[in-house]
């Protein structure tokens, strides 16, 4: 597949407002940077091909030969993706304390890789008022600083781009769905590095169905809370229909109408709810209108490895999933896949609709899809 | 060597602001003001540097206007004066010349205005010739090196004559280009500087010296011009060379002068085309140039920029009965553009094509191989920052604030070496340039349209220099209506692009003496701004500091960026650092580099090593800032303390 260079980077993606801010064409050079959670072409490169254009998830996205690079198969179109086993989760007694959002188990998870070795370091996103940083992490003993959901765009690529860089060879990555989805491009080695090495240790995906832009969330709290000390956002279990915004002093609710004006375009095109392509993904289970739990989708051989040992050590429990779970996950996973690629298909975005299109997708892949009516 | 130098009844080369510089002294100039600009800038400096051998007051004023006034302060104590500056500093200096014009002035008083055609060093090509007309003030234009010294004497004499002002124009090929003077005496000065004011209101040479009664004064100083007329009707300095009776008669000045004189030799023409060179243009020796005009077949006018010796001529031949009936050929029927400088191919071109004579200066196809040659054969040299520049660091940290901001926001640029901020030498960051000072009043305006919606930031920059001779009021407005903008002052420590002549902010004077310096920081905070200070050649630092400023605060703020221009005194042929790169680590054109010191950065000592695909130091021009090191991506250039 060709890949192409900045020049059409800037217009297939961020001209178009469809950056993710992911950071994934970050930390690579001088010419892309990321301020607030929104990507900034600083200059014009010259190049023809590049980086930053064959890691970004918003161009060029070949599921299929993301499906050969992470499970060594073909995109088959299931609702949540290719996985091994589903379970429920929370974090357990050998795990660290924290401001976790639900049950914890991705910090508990990430805390226990880099304990036992199986990653050298982990990219987590921490907070700066209501902006997301990404972090390179060594001490398992801080993980737990890092729990709780953002909700807006993190260049968290970026920070795995500089933890490459800095030699970091075992990379623990936790990431939203665009940012797994680059991953997978940086682990495919689209530009054919001659040195190529895969520097990810484990990738942890999370759930989501939107994010929020740092800029927009700023404008519309900008007097009401202080966001400097901004501590926690969540979303109550419906029927609230509220996002709630958590400083150290008090909190603000906010109608999900209003809050989101601020969702990025690039969310629209989305069909990735569950981030398919990690070797674990994790997302908040609601039971008895409480959300102190996970679902914990294990996809890979790695994957699989990880959550028993973190099983076994007591870092994560593990549970049969109750009844009714899975498919719930696996209508709203569709339906996120269906106004996508139906979007995706309407702008011509998609597979030779397009010169250059946003996603490569199969045939019987997307004949499942679109056919599912949003059920499995 | 300075213009002291030169013995009386000598020949010497001399540059035309040489030339004017030695010919205010012999005619005994005490007071010389100006502010500084191209191509007028070497007169004051010659008369600073012997300043204090000759006894005369010197200064690099605040700006053109306040030049003015102090250079008329010396005239009504009856001394002689001179006020320089160039084309556009007239306008800034209008003001008060208006008013001049009419209450007169006492110890003779010259204003040279330096005229850029073309636009060489401008971002205009205004005329000050107009100025001579609007308010009715005599103008003479030297036409050689000779006459630049010898005009100027009589400049003195015609003021003290008629008590006014008088204006002698130069222009870039006048100002800057050298000739054959003879010079004459230095004379000794004894009178010395009074006021005299104890007369009554109406006694134009020993009471108050004011405007009014307007109608009166007015009228006095039109009586004035009519002197002057008649004197410029047999002026010397107004000399016809050619045929009797030519067939064509071209009426011309200052360098259009040497330009005609040329064209009209590489034509052979002296037999059939005359030159009348008028170096008295205003008010217009209307007498001569009828005789002159009754004697010829038709008229070419060469002048350059507008119509004025043409328009005079005109309006008046509207008087002349048959005399007037020539063809005219100039401004109006083409033969002479109104834009940009002349040089004698486009006189050359009118006069072949008038005179009906097939001309080629070059074959057609060398001509055309030349074209190809010079676009395609020369290497792209486009104009930048030197080496070591603060400026360029200043624009890296303002261009990569604002678009790591992304909102659109814009840099209103002012007039100094950073007008180039326009150009890749300051990535393109300004997006508006106009007269000085008018960078901060224009984001003053743009500071107060997010009333409409507008989200994108204007940053005004402008030079210490410039922040002195007009920004200080658009600060001021900026502060008092609250407009959200903030202003960036490039303090490079002096008058740069001219030649790095002081300003109020400095701690010596034009001639050298310790004067009080201006702090431009103490002025803004008392304006009321929010004010910071960054030091540009810290990239990182500078660059957060303009973002912080840009994003989270509001009303007018101030960044002064201190760092000494590269050629200033203290800086110049001195490094800070030993530069040199990496070679084993130059990712060169590689994908995160693509050559991003030389391509994006592009500082002149900066060098493409084509053949072994990695960057490299210019070691000579370097000027060892060190502030390529902070941009290179791999850490491959390097810096080591210069030993001293």
């Amino acid at each position: 597949m060709q890949v192409f260079g900045p020049k059409e980077l800037q217009s297939d993606v961020l001209q178009k407002n469809l950056c993710a801010g992911c950071g994934a064409c970050v930390s690579l050079c001088p010419y892309f940077k990321t301020h607030k959670g929104r990507t900034a072409a600083m200059f014009q490169c010259t190049r023809e091909s590049g980086r930053c254009n064959a890691y970004c998830p918003k161009t060029g996205v070949d599921l299929d030969r993301l499906s050969a690079t992470v499970f060594n198969g073909t995109y088959a179109g299931d609702a949540i993706g290719n996985f091994k086993a589903v379970y429920v989760s929370q974090k357990g007694s050998s795990a660290g304390n924290g401001n976790v959002q639900n049950g914890g188990t991705v910090s508990a998870l990430m805390q226990f890789a880099l304990k036992s070795g199986a990653v050298d370091s982990a990219v987590l996103t921490g907070r700066k008022g209501a902006v997301s940083v990404p972090e390179i992490v060594t001490d398992p003993g801080k993980v737990f600083s890092y729990a709780s959901s953002k909700y807006s765009t993190s260049p968290v690529v970026a920070g795995f781009n500089k933890a490459a860089a800095e030699g970091y060879a075992k990379i623990g990555f936790v990431g939203t769905p665009c940012a797994v989805t680059a991953m997978a491009k940086i682990r495919s080695n689209p530009t054919e590095l001659a040195d190529f090495s895969d520097k990810t240790g484990i990738v942890v995906g999370l759930f989501c169905t939107w994010a929020l832009d740092t800029w927009g969330v700023e404008k519309t709290l900008k007097d009401k809370l202080d966001l400097a000390s901004l501590q926690r956002v969540d979303i109550p279990p419906p029927p609230a229909d509220v996002m709630t915004f958590t400083n150290i002093h008090k909190d603000v609710m906010l109608p999900l109408d209003e809050i989101r004006a601020s969702i990025p375009l690039a969310c629209a095109y989305c069909h990735d709810m569950t981030a398919e392509f990690a070797d674990i993904s994790v997302g908040a289970l609601e039971i008895d209108g409480g959300k102190n739990r996970n679902v914990i989708i294990i996809r890979t051989d790695r994957g699989e490895k990880l959550y028993k040992d973190a099983v076994a050590a007591g870092y994560i429990t593990g549970e049969p999933l109750p009844a009714g779970v899975m498919d719930g996950l696996s209508k709203a996973s569709m339906n996120k896949k269906i106004r996508a690629f139906t979007r995706l298909s309407d702008e011509k975005m998609l597979n030779g609709d397009a010169e250059r299109p946003a996603v490569i997708i199969n045939a019987p892949a997307l004949g499942k899809i679109m056919n599912s009516k949003g059920g499995m | 060597m300075s213009i002291l130098d030169y013995k009386e009844g000598t020949v010497n080369l001399l540059m035309g602001n040489e030339a004017i510089s030695r010919g205010a002294l012999e005619a005994g100039v005490r007071v010389v003001a100006g502010y500084p600009g191209t191509p007028s800038s070497e007169i004051i400096e010659n008369l600073a540097k012997v300043a204090d051998k000759s006894g005369i007051y010197v200064e690099w004023s605040v700006n053109e206007k306040v030049s003015l006034e102090v250079a008329a302060a010396g005239s009504f104590a009856g001394l002689r004066s001179m006020c320089v500056m160039k084309q556009n500093g007239v306008n800034v200096a209008s003001d008060f010349l208006l008013h001049l014009a009419l209450s007169g002035t006492r110890g003779g008083m010259v204003l040279v205005p330096c005229d850029d055609p073309g636009a060489i060093s401008s971002v205009n090509e205004g005329e000050s010739r107009h100025f001579a007309r609007m308010l009715e003030l005599p103008l003479i234009e030297p036409g050689d090196f000779q006459e630049a010294r010898d005009m100027i004497k009589w400049a003195f004499e015609l003021s003290e004559k008629i008590h006014n002002v008088v204006v002698m124009r130069s222009v870039t090929r006048l100002s800057h280009a050298s000739g054959n003077v003879k010079v004459g005496a230095l004379p000794v000065n004894e009178n010395k500087a009074y006021f005299s004011f104890g007369s009554h209101l109406l006694d134009p040479l020993n009471g108050p010296v004011i405007t009014a009664p307007v109608p009166m004064r007015h009228r006095q100083q039109q009586d004035k011009l009519k002197v002057i007329a008649e004197i410029f009707e047999t002026s010397e300095f107004n000399k016809y060379t050619g045929p009797e009776k030519p067939e064509l008669l071209i009426i011309t000045s200052s360098a259009c002068n040497l330009y005609s004189m040329e064209a009209v030799n590489i034509l052979g023409l002296d037999k059939r085309v005359g030159i009348l060179k008028l170096g008295t243009t205003y008010p217009l020796p209307e007498k001569l140039v009828k005789k002159h005009v009754d004697a010829a077949g038709a008229v070419l006018f060469v002048e350059e920029v507008l119509p004025f010796i043409e328009d005079l001529t005109r309006i008046a031949a509207a008087a002349w009965g048959d005399v007037a009936h020539k063809q005219y050929h100039g401004k109006y029927d083409g033969s002479i553009p109104t834009v940009n400088e002349l040089n004698p191919d486009i006189i050359i071109n009118a006069l072949a094509k008038i005179t009906g004579i097939e001309y080629r200066a070059v074959s057609e196809e060398y001509e055309k191989k030349g074209t190809i040659l010079s676009f395609t054969g020369a290497p792209n040299r486009e104009l930048t920052f030197c080496p070591g520049c603060p400026h360029r660091a200043s624009y890296w940290s303002i261009h990569n604030a604002l678009s790591l901001n992304g909102k659109g926001g814009f840099v209103c640029g002012d007039i100094g070496c950073y007008t180039m901020g326009i150009l890749g030498a300051g990535f393109g960051a300004i997006k508006t340039a106009h007269a000085m000072g008018s960078g901060t009043g224009v984001a003053s305006g743009f500071g107060k349209l997010g009333q409409f919606g507008m989200e994108q930031k204007a940053v005004a920059v402008c030079g210490d220099s410039t922040f002195f001779h007009a920004v200080m009021p658009a600060l001021v407005n900026a502060v008092h209506v609250q407009s959200d903008m903030m202003l960036v002052v490039f303090d490079n420590r002096g008058t740069a692009m001219t030649g790095f002549q002081p300003h109020p902010g400095t701690e010596n004077d034009a001639m050298g003496n310790v004067v009080n310096a201006i702090d431009i920081e103490s002025i803004c905070r008392a304006i009321g701004a929010d004010v910071h200070v960054a030091d540009p050649f810290d990239l990182a630092a500078t660059t957060e500091k303009v973002l912080d400023l840009v994003e989270n605060k509001s009303g007018a703020r101030v960044l002064i960026m201190k760092q000494s221009c590269a050629l200033s005194p203290e800086k110049k042929g001195k490094k800070k650092y030993e530069m040199s790169v990496d070679e084993s680590k130059c990712r060169g054109e590689n994908c995160g580099c693509n050559r991003f010191c030389t391509k994006v950065f592009r500082c002149p000592g900066l060098v493409w090593n084509r053949d072994k695909g990695v960057s490299m130091i210019d070691s000579v021009i370097c000027a060892g800032c060190g502030v390529c090191h902070g941009i290179c991506p791999a850490g491959a250039i390097t810096r080591e303390e210069a030993r001293v």
